[in-house]
């Protein structure tokens, strides 16, 4: 009992929202070296940098398109199956969602090559993500039957859900083309824990009225969950070694995928700037501890039907087991072990950022000032302001955001930047992001729907990263 | 100096959210939530004609034991809070007859019967509705059958053939039920 409670309020909790990786307040945050991961074409200055192990970057983000905590559980006297059935099976609708996703850093450097127009990167991170869209055909199938809703379908396409978990290796190269351009490509091999997706589900459930019967209950379905990993997991769980199959698979034992992000920086003039990347641009080969489970056929019944004299041909019939038997032949549910490829969701990022106000000293392995550029790389302004869009592939088809922001740099000290985003969840998305820089030391933290704190439980939205890095723009 | 005020106002804002309160949850609400869905669907169809009932000597001209294990499946049996089952009997044949279902336990006791008595055609469909559980008969009937007698008993000639078209007896039954999955 405990446990269901615990998983329906996590379930809640996390929440949903197509823009879980949405990083807005790291894109195009140069000052901060995970920025490459968002556009490996972002312009860097440093000469290297080194994150801590596990703690140079930890984001979380969750979300819900439909429902809060609050939505169902506020103390408001409401009795909590009104609240369930108005404002969760009624009040949502299939494009609804639930999404979560994680990223932890395990191990990120990045350093500047002997041709300084170069910059390389590399690092491990482990990245869990998942998406569920509301079932509602299914959860007005569960809570109120199929009782005197005759002639209405059930859509069984309405389970659509897919999630992941996985270690990342990836290995980058930052290039100053010229002055205005900077391009970037950063190569993955994904390492895959496990997986599950379900997500081209098609066919209904219907009750009708019978020729024979009084009612006639058909089945056409088309449905299919695809998963890799659990299984081993599973094992590993009970043999209480979940911990060492998961670092197994996570580090080249599970399935393997390649992918590769793109980006670029350019200047349209001296202080109007154009980004844009592409992440995630890959596929994983599932061929390791795969089960496919299928239910596929249509099938009508109108009950146990005795009709005379062909009924009397075999007396000893059964012909309930004969029915049993004949729904399993018309709809078979089969399962296989056959390889597969999932596609990463692959992300888009864009920005336009017009640079103003005084223009700060360059750090690069110089105490010169702003007339300076010091190795060739532009000096920065204290103010940038700009737009961004940001996109992704989802099950139900790609998702977009759009964000204002403005960035205020405080010396070469710190930097802050505000977000405002406005997506199909919500219209009163604000984020902030600090970074800092002591000396060598680095470290930011950027949370999002700040608005939201008002009562978190009533959130919909919520983000946070946070990071440490060492970083140095000297040349030795 | 601006810096700083900047800065200063950042700060203020983020305390003002971050201090900001939560609304009180109640979730031992969860343990109030009923999920009890009410499904339904057909049971058993009996059709037998006037020519098969004329061609059986005697006055039984059926009797059949079905196996069926729906009901006394765990997944129904322990969830099962109550419901009904409907049916309807149609005759269009020349003869009173008599039709009754029972139902059976696994050691063949009979837990309930249900008899419908049919002058013969022209008669107007005869529906009834048996309630389980509440304040119908016990719900426990329903949960420990685990098969269905199905008797037909002609109480008229073996001769004679109704004017209607393809004259029989048809019984049709449908149960509807409610659940508890929470």
């Amino acid at each position: 009992m405990r446990k269901n409670k615990l998983f329906l309020v996590a379930l809640l909790g996390m929440g949903w929202c197509a823009l879980g990786q949405n990083k807005q307040l790291l894109y195009d945050f140069s000052e901060i070296p995970q920025s490459l991961m968002v556009n490996p074409g972002v312009e860097t200055d440093f000469n290297w940098y080194g994150g801590i192990p596990t703690l140079s970057g930890i984001s979380f983000q969750a979300g819900s398109s439909g429902i809060s905590v609050n939505d169902i559980f506020a103390d408001d006297g409401i009795d909590i199956n009104t609240k369930v059935r108005e404002r969760a099976i009624f009040g949502m609708n299939p494009r609804d969602e639930l999404s979560g996703t994680y990223q932890l850093e395990l191990l990120n450097i990045g350093f500047r090559g002997k041709n300084e127009d170069n910059f390389y990167s590399f690092g491990i991170y482990n990245e869990g993500d998942a998406i569920g869209y509301w079932f509602q055909d299914y959860a007005i199938l569960a809570f109120e039957g199929n009782a005197d809703r005759l002639n209405q379908a059930f859509d069984l396409g309405h389970l659509k859900t897919r999630g992941e978990m996985m270690n990342v290796f990836h290995f980058g190269v930052n290039k100053k083309v010229d002055n205005e351009l900077t391009i970037g490509a950063r190569a993955k091999i994904y390492s895959s824990i496990f997986d599950f997706n379900s997500t081209g589900n098609r066919g209904s459930f219907v009750t009708t009225e019978g020729q024979n019967n009084i009612f006639a209950s058909t089945i056409d379905a088309d449905m299919r969950m695809r998963t890799s990993g659990i299984e081993a997991l599973r094992e590993a769980q009970d043999e209480e070694n979940l911990a060492g199959t998961i670092l197994k698979r996570g580090f080249f034992g599970g399935n393997l995928g390649l992918g590769v992000d793109l980006g670029f920086t350019y200047h349209l003039n001296e202080q109007t700037v154009f980004t844009g990347s592409l992440l995630d641009l890959g596929f994983i080969y599932h061929t390791n501890d795969v089960k496919t489970y299928a239910l596929k056929g249509n099938a009508t019944v109108e009950g146990v039907e005795i009709i005379l004299p062909d009924a009397l041909v075999d007396p000893d019939a059964d012909f309930w087991q004969d029915l049993v038997d004949e729904i399993e032949e018309f709809v078979p549910f089969e399962d296989n072990d056959k390889s597969y490829i999932s596609f990463r969701p692959t992300k888009l990022n864009a920005s336009v950022r017009y640079n103003f106000g005084e223009q700060l000293a360059s750090r690069v392995n110089c105490d010169c000032g702003t007339a300076v550029r010091g190795g060739g790389f532009r000096s920065k302004y204290a103010n940038s302001v700009g737009g961004q869009l940001y996109a992704i592939n989802r099950p139900r088809g790609p998702q977009t955001a759009l964000s204002a922001f403005y960035l205020r740099r405080f010396g070469n000290v710190m930097a802050l930047k505000a977000t405002y985003t406005v997506d199909k969840f919500s219209l009163t998305n604000i984020g902030l992001g600090l970074n800092i820089q002591a000396g060598p030391v680095n470290m930011y933290v950027l949370a999002d729907n700040l608005l939201a704190y008002q009562n978190i439980a009533a959130s919909r939205y919520t983000s946070f990263q946070f990071g440490l890095n060492i970083i140095s723009w000297r040349k030795n | 100096m601006k810096a700083f005020g900047f800065v200063a106002s950042c700060c203020l804002v983020c305390i003002a959210f971050l201090s900001s309160c939560v609304e009180e949850q109640d979730f031992d609400q969860y343990d109030d939530l009923a999920i009890e869905p009410v499904w339904e669907a057909s049971i058993l169809y009996v059709e037998a004609p006037e020519g098969l009932i004329n061609l059986t000597s005697g006055t039984n001209f059926y009797s059949q034991d079905f196996n069926f294990d729906a009901f006394s499946s765990d997944v129904f049996a322990d969830r099962v809070i109550d419901g009904s089952i409907t049916y309807i009997v149609e005759n269009t044949t020349s003869k009173e007859l008599e039709v009754s279902i029972q139902f059976l336990d696994d050691a063949n006791n009979v837990l309930d019967t249900e008899t419908f008595s049919l002058q013969p055609a022209p008669t107007a469909l005869l529906q009834r509705e048996i309630a389980y559980g509440g304040t119908g008969r016990s719900i426990d009937i329903i949960r420990n059958t685990s098969s269905i007698r199905v008797n037909a008993v002609n109480l008229g000639d073996n001769t004679s053939t109704s004017d209607l078209p393809d004259p029989l007896i048809t019984l049709q039954s449908s149960g509807k039920f409610r659940v508890r999955l929470k």
